[in-house]
């Protein structure tokens, strides 16, 4: 009895740590969720996107019809949990967010090219998912998930213009004011004209320049920089083959992409 | 960095970012400084793996708390067997002196833990705080392990330092959730108290072998009962869960050593 008594000296103390515990896994397990469900939305308005053709024009009405059940998702998702991540626990739990922010970011950068041909800056992009939560205090958008998504857009450009050459059997361009005329792709090499490879090597320079210290951080970068630089010459191989090939081309006909688009396969895992 | 002003990039994006992760890495590297001096220090509360192993070492090795402790013996080592419990008092004379001086080599560490306090409670608590968490469970384990023994103002062995005690003797918050600053959480504090048991393991045979009979009983029903408390966490499957799986090991290791002395 008094044996008993003993193995009971430091239950309460036990009981109040499951309470704490208790709390966090049940915090951290909603967190995950809605971290995949935003994830999930994110990776369906990407494809829906990829099946848009224009740039620098707005998105077209069918894809805005497609992707709004999506977007209800992740305003949903982010309401829900935007209260857990406040505080103390934005970074306590910037784990298991940090997934559904960079995926997020990835279809919000690419969207916002497709429309304006330019970078969602970090402060744009902080303040467009912070008004996903109108009736909440809304979810940080930290640098790191800004720049890892950046990365991954790359992805999403090289899937952008290897479709657009198999299609349309040139590269997207962006027309500045003085050009009315598509550019014509035979011409690529000697003028100047911005298109969307153009801009991936802007983005590789700019990504490459960036000095990431060490850390977790600095670890996720230079394992993204590596698909990030191969996406980059996908399309600069796609390119090549364009060229070469010319007018010649089969009804049909697919660049040349070493590594069959292993990109697009883990996009759409 | 080169970015072409008329390409898709707005100019000072990325420039901005490159600021942000300059003075991270000035953080970090701040911190890094002051957690490198916790290790070492907290290292020479584990100088008995050393010692044990390396004769050399141990001719000049700092007579910490682990290395001290496990090596703490009777003038006069009699045959082991029951009626020699009552010889034990010459450990409880010894182990005073061995806590003593633990506790001034653990002041030095909460001097370094107010060090590292001061510079991490500038950033936000969770950012950072893989870059100490192991050093602090260390030094969090050193305090647990010396209150046992009758340290930090528990004149009895046996004792259990709460999360509260290991906090004051830090002189640090603990389990904070209302404000972002530095703090010793629950998980660091589990960790240490596992790491405890662990030694504990290791002294409930070290004290047979050094004539000490009583203690393993100590260390038994101790382990015992901290087993217990565990055994009600509901607990995900994270390093601490794997750790805690561990702790039946040690309460059959204690009470195989108790059986033996029967």
């Amino acid at each position: 009895m008094e044996n008993q008594e003993k193995m009971d000296r430091f239950m309460p103390m036990f009981e109040h740590f499951r309470a704490e515990l208790d709390e966090h896994h049940d915090r951290r397990e909603r967190i995950t969720k809605a971290s995949r469900d935003i994830t999930a939305a994110s990776k369906k308005i990407i494809f829906t996107l990829q099946r848009v053709q224009t740039l620098n024009q707005p998105i077209p009405q069918h894809a805005v019809k497609a992707n709004k059940q999506y977007y209800d998702a992740i305003t949903a998702q982010v309401s829900a949990v935007s209260m857990d991540l406040q505080g103390l626990n934005a970074w306590r739990y910037n784990r298991q967010i940090t997934g559904g922010c960079q995926e997020w970011m990835e279809a919000a950068c690419f969207q916002h090219y497709l429309e304006t041909a330019s970078l969602l800056s970090h402060d744009d992009a902080a303040q467009k998912l912070k008004e996903l939560d109108p009736n909440g205090p809304g979810i940080r958008l930290s640098p790191e998930d800004w720049v890892l998504g950046v990365y991954d857009m790359t992805g999403e450009l090289m899937r952008f213009a290897i479709t657009a050459m198999a299609t349309s059997g040139e590269l997207p361009s962006i027309k500045s004011p003085s050009s009315s005329e598509a550019m014509d792709v035979d011409n690529a090499a000697t003028r100047q004209q911005r298109n969307v490879l153009t801009d991936m090597r802007g983005l590789r320079a700019a990504l490459e320049g960036l000095d990431t210290g060490f850390g977790p951080f600095a670890k996720d970068a230079s394992m993204k920089m590596r698909v990030m630089q191969t996406s980059v010459e996908k399309v600069e191989k796609a390119l090549y083959g364009l060229i070469v090939r010319g007018a010649e081309r089969p009804k049909g006909w697919m660049p040349e992409v070493e590594g069959g688009g292993g990109r697009a396969v883990e996009v759409e895992g | 960095m080169a970015v072409n002003s008329d390409g898709m990039i707005e100019s000072g994006i990325f420039e901005s970012l490159q600021r942000k992760i300059d003075d991270d890495s000035a953080v970090k590297d701040a911190l890094r400084d002051i957690v490198q001096e916790l290790e070492k220090q907290g290292k020479e509360d584990a100088l008995f793996f050393v010692c044990s192993t390396d004769r050399h070492r141990s001719d000049n090795a700092v007579h910490t708390l682990k290395s001290s402790l496990h090596r703490i013996r009777r003038p006069y080592v009699s045959q082991p067997c029951s009626q020699q419990w009552q010889l034990t008092a010459n450990t409880e004379v010894a182990v005073p002196s061995v806590v003593s001086s633990a506790q001034a080599n653990i002041d030095r560490e909460v001097q370094t833990i107010h060090k590292l306090s001061e510079t991490a409670s500038k950033e936000p608590y969770y950012k950072f705080n893989y870059a100490w968490t192991r050093q602090i469970q260390d030094a969090c384990s050193s305090i647990l392990l010396c209150g046992w023994l009758g340290g930090f103002g528990k004149s009895l062995a046996g004792q259990l330092l709460t999360i509260e005690d290991v906090g004051q003797a830090m002189g640090v918050p603990v389990n904070l959730k209302d404000r972002d600053a530095f703090h010793l959480t629950i998980e660091e504090y589990l960790q240490a108290l596992i790491s405890l048991l662990d030694e504990l393991a290791r002294l409930a045979r070290n004290s047979v072998t050094l004539g000490d009979y009583r203690r393993p009983q100590l260390i038994a029903q101790f382990i015992k009962e901290v087993h217990a408390g565990f055994q009600i966490l509901n607990l995900k499957n994270d390093t601490l869960r794997k750790r805690s799986d561990g702790i039946k090991y040690r309460v059959k290791e204690v009470e195989d050593v108790v059986y033996d002395l029967r």
